[in-house]
């Protein structure tokens, strides 16, 4: 399980985590994620095209975080393959509706901060 | 790994097609033995051709159901063995796969449940809830029973084989 992060610009960050997000994948990134996301950038992009697993606890943590950016009048978007666990996980729960996705990181950055 | 029994080879000639498998498993109650279950039950109904998708889509129930016990079914659910039976039955018409989680937590019919409705905007949204929204809508078939002090949850997938 892995977080990492770059900044582009001063408006944009890209977040990206692999492994599986399960409960513990999530237990041992969700205290780096919360820290992550708290910058105040406009856009964020959380990238989870390497995550192979995305349980509930998973997503709750990315809706909290979609949430704290929206609080401070930004956005944060996911990048996740088609086809995907991930992918599976979220149209289930019905988050794709909530939180934009896209399939690759230059949509997802113009997106963050249009 | 703690393996119970595996089915035997159905003896060449038997008419039915395909061969039936079953597989058992017990954990402890805790996030690292629930990850253990998931990978075992992706790699386990791989091992028997359950198509990708659906062995995904049970792997995920599955952590979702031990998540709930976890968190859910207090201290007997802690400090007891949970139970995972694995059963496959491959048929030509109609093949399934179902795992049936047995646990001495708390009492808890997740059918008792109120589906849920899903929310329309980010604003709306709550973090709670998510794992049973996960189970009913990744599994084709849910059913529970209590008995001797146990919740037995069993659900599956089917798909055709041809």
């Amino acid at each position: 399980m892995s977080i990492s992060y770059d900044d582009i610009g001063d408006n944009l960050r890209r977040i990206v985590i692999s492994g599986r997000l399960d409960m513990p994948g999530t237990d041992s990134v969700a205290t780096k994620l919360g820290e992550l996301i708290a910058a105040p950038k406009k856009g964020v992009v959380v990238d989870l095209s390497s995550v192979k697993f995305l349980a509930s606890i998973g997503i709750r943590a990315l809706i909290t975080s979609a949430k704290a950016v929206q609080q401070r009048g930004g956005k944060m978007v996911l990048v996740v393959d088609g086809g995907s666990s991930a992918l599976m996980s979220l149209e289930a729960t019905g988050v794709d509706q909530l939180i934009p996705i896209f399939r690759n990181a230059a949509d997802a950055e113009r997106a963050a901060v249009a | 790994m703690p393996k119970g029994r595996q089915s035997p080879d159905r003896p060449a000639g038997t008419e039915r097609p395909a061969l039936p498998g079953f597989d058992e498993l017990t954990i402890g109650a805790n996030g690292a033995e629930a990850r253990r279950a998931s990978e075992w039950l992706d790699t386990t109904c791989r091992q028997h051709n359950v198509p990708q998708g659906l062995a995904e889509r049970l792997a995920l129930c599955l952590h979702e159901v031990l998540a709930n016990v976890i968190t859910h079914g207090g201290r007997t659910a802690l400090s007891a063995p949970i139970r995972l039976l694995l059963e496959i039955t491959l048929e030509q018409d109609c093949s399934k796969a179902s795992v049936t989680v047995s646990d001495a937590g708390i009492a808890f019919n997740p059918l008792s449940v109120p589906n849920r409705v899903l929310p329309a905007t980010l604003g709306e949204a709550s973090v709670g809830g998510l794992g049973l929204v996960m189970i009913r809508r990744c599994s084709d078939w849910l059913d529970y029973r209590h008995e001797d002090g146990h919740n037995h949850l069993t659900f599956g997938a089917r798909w055709d084989a041809r």
